[in-house]
């Protein structure tokens, strides 16, 4: 039992490390450190910045232009980019659809996609969600009819996070009405400069503009577009579940919250024993939470799919996520006023905003239902 | 980046579990013979005393022994007062508990001190050669078999740990059964002449080493924790699908669905702990890291204990409740293990103090 890294996982530490303090732009680490919302040009300029490092897409194949770096390394990288204030990476497209289209997609899909989403070219966004269809994403009403080479598109997709500025979707659309709900999905990629797309913007509870209501009406969209078998888009999205799984606790990033604090603490000169205890008490939670991410990834690293432990990760880290949000917001106390300071301005606008973090990515009591039935057996 | 056992530490392992489970089918005879002959109460002693291994090989141990409910007192005698050995350089006394030729138990807790080892009214005072010990210690774990006494003492220049046979004149141990049915005594010491051999380490040093005595034994129980809720969380599950009501298994129902992933979250954040915990005290960063990790294991495990053994039980509906019926047991280890060397509340102020 050995959780020291090895030197070439030090070495490689170092070398991250230096390239995002040498490369990241002054003014996009100052935006992340504030909590500020970054602008599509300031997420755009990093990716090219890592694009042209050969690092943009640490879970991609060598063969498809990733750095073919093991998961010890990814873990690395990602810890790196969220202690330099690095953005996060957009994952709709480097964690969503190109792993999708390099697994299940052809040739032609994978030719056309793959490389713009590595340069940045092709900004992707996610079409699950509809109105009627959250938890429950299988009753999905999204019509789309074959009309000889191509099927034509209705339906409504909703909260779709950063629609705004993304030229492509992808979609899960029901292809044969009278299949059984899991059966008859289909898995599209949809350009967004078709005719009858159309974005709305929804603005969340703290004034926030990430999420969208993407309307397709009459939309063409060629067969070609499909990933893989007619009717068989639900196993895709489910692949998708199952990749991929530490990182999600976001446990570097709570980290920095969490000196954030410390710091918002010193200046508002509140020496009171409950909100230490408090912040311990998020700490500890949050080291555990970490050993239970490298036991994730050790295990991962033996080769073994991740372990039942993984499955914690989104929801004791989201539950994490928000009591930082919590605790700042009552750090700040009186303070957390706009008017009167730079740093405590952000503490409700965050702690209304990290409510979604339960909910989204399949809610925490959804989570528990995955846990009760997959590794509990009930 | 590794997780993995040796294959010594495998070895162990597959042996301390053969034993439980040898022990549970067939009772046998004195425990510590056997310990000693399987090299066990050398566990994290120094080679020179006969010892091998350290915190990881602890571990493996105590989580068997929390599994098959081990009431030995290995914990008390073994690890803790090794421990306090060990870090005060008694190298013989703790060759002779390595063989099993002595038995010591630690007499540091007093009534007024909630947890605190520095908090002591127990003196030693110099007279001649030898001291004279007087005070009041509580909670003294597994007295009744152990012949030595290693009893902290406040002397003129800081805390003195002396060795007081339980037989020596002015001592008075008045055994009580403790809330999960093993054994603890209250004893006290007046005026007994400890002979100037009977110190252990140095006199005015004992603090450190039964500091950090403690925090071995810390990370051992937080080990037998584990091993202990783990055994409540199965049992838990194993009924939710056996018992039907309403005609179907109560595992079906979302409300028991969902307290049930709840424990078994903090099940694994506690496995978590108990790891950080051994690794701590096998990095031995400092003396502000080391009361940190334990302090923040200890708090973790004493939370997810409680939890689970709570959950474990209203899950099991009245049969949860019963004397017979083996749960309880568990769930009332687990209630000494939160409170023992620190509860939460305690552990919590010494991690934000560190």
């Amino acid at each position: 039992m050995d959780l020291a890294f090895s030197p070439q996982e030090r070495a490689f530490r170092t070398e991250v490390r230096e390239f995002i303090a040498t490369h990241l732009p002054d003014e996009i680490r100052r935006k992340v450190r504030a909590g500020e919302s970054l602008e599509k040009d300031d997420y755009v300029r990093w990716h090219r910045i890592l694009f042209e490092r050969g690092w943009v897409a640490p879970n991609w194949p060598k063969r498809y232009g990733g750095p073919g770096w093991d998961a010890v390394r990814r873990y690395i990288f990602n810890e790196e980019i969220a202690y330099g204030w690095a953005p996060r990476s957009i994952p709709f497209g480097l964690l969503m659809v190109g792993p999708i289209i390099i697994e299940f997609g052809d040739d032609a899909q994978r030719a056309l996609h793959l490389p713009r989403i590595l340069s940045g070219a092709d900004w992707w966004c996610q079409g699950y969600s509809e109105p009627n269809a959250g938890s429950d994403l299988a009753s999905l009403q999204m019509r789309a009819e074959r009309h000889g080479e191509n099927y034509v598109v209705n339906g409504t997709k909703t909260w779709i996070t950063y629609a705004q500025f993304a030229n492509w979707i992808f979609v899960l659309a029901r292809t044969d009405p009278k299949a059984k709900k899991h059966e008859g999905i289909s898995f599209l990629l949809v350009d967004m400069t078709s005719p009858g797309v159309s974005v709305r913007p929804i603005v969340t509870i703290d004034g926030g503009r990430e999420i969208n209501e993407v309307h397709l009406e009459e939309v063409v969209v060629p067969v070609a577009n499909r990933v893989g078998a007619e009717g068989a888009g639900w196993t895709y999205a489910k692949f998708l579940l199952e990749h991929e799984r530490t990182g999600t606790a976001g446990i570097a990033r709570c980290r920095l919250q969490l000196a954030q604090l410390r710091e918002l603490l010193e200046r508002s000169r509140l020496d009171d024993p409950r909100i230490a205890e408090r912040i311990a008490t998020v700490e500890i939670e949050l080291d555990a939470l970490a050993y239970t991410e490298l036991r994730t990834l050790a295990a991962e690293s033996a080769g073994k799919r991740p372990g039942p432990e993984s499955s914690i990760l989104k929801l004791k880290g989201t539950q994490i996520q928000q009591a930082l949000t919590e605790l700042a917001l009552d750090v700040a106390g009186p303070y957390a006023d706009p008017a009167e300071d730079a740093a405590t301005a952000r503490a409700a606008p965050a702690y209304f905003n990290y409510r979604k973090t339960s909910i989204y990515a399949g809610s925490n009591e959804i989570q528990k239902n995955i846990i009760a039935k997959r590794i509990l057996g009930l | 980046m590794d997780f993995a056992l040796s294959s010594e530490q495998a070895l162990i392992k597959d042996s301390v579990e053969r034993y439980v489970v040898d022990r549970s089918s067939a009772a046998r005879g004195d425990d510590w013979k056997t310990f000693a002959a399987l090299g066990w109460l050398g566990i994290g002693a120094p080679e020179e005393a006969g010892g091998f291994g350290g915190p990881v090989e602890t571990l493996l141990l105590m989580e068997a022994f929390g599994r098959g409910l081990v009431a030995a007192p290995y914990l008390s005698q073994a690890v803790f007062a090794g421990s306090l050995l060990r870090h005060a350089g008694s190298i013989d006394r703790l060759q002779r508990l390595v063989d099993g030729a002595e038995r010591f138990t630690v007499a540091y807790e007093e009534p007024r001190a909630r947890y605190d080892p520095s908090l002591l009214e127990t003196s030693a005072t110099i007279d001649g050669s030898s001291y004279v010990l007087r005070g009041r210690k509580i909670r003294v774990l597994d007295a009744e078999s152990a012949g030595t006494f290693l009893v902290s003492a406040r002397s003129a220049n800081g805390v003195t740990m002396l060795a007081v046979p339980r037989e020596a004149a002015g001592v008075s141990v008045r055994e009580r059964a403790t809330e999960d049915g093993r054994s603890a005594a209250d004893v006290r010491f007046e005026d007994v002449r400890v002979e100037a051999d009977g110190l252990v380490g140095e006199r005015g040093g004992g603090l450190e080493p039964l500091e950090r005595a403690l925090d071995c034994a810390i990370a051992a129980l937080c080990a037998e924790a584990l091993g202990v809720m783990s055994v409540m969380h199965e049992m838990t599950l194993e009924y939710l699908k056996a018992r039907t009501q309403f005609g179907v298994a109560i595992g079906s129902f979302q409300a028991l669905q969902h307290r049930m992933a709840d424990m078994f979250v903090e099940l694994e954040l506690a496995r978590s702990m108990a790891y950080v915990a051994a690794l701590t005290l096998e990095g031995a960063t400092g003396s502000a890291a080391r009361k940190r990790g334990i302090s923040g294991a200890k708090v973790q495990i004493a939370r997810s204990g409680r939890f689970v053994g709570q959950n474990a039980i209203q899950l099991h509906g009245a049969i949860g409740m019963t004397e017979e019926y083996r749960l309880g047991g568990y769930f009332k280890r687990m209630t000494t293990l939160e409170r023992l060397f620190g509860d939460a509340d305690y552990h919590l102020a010494r991690y934000v103090a560190s």
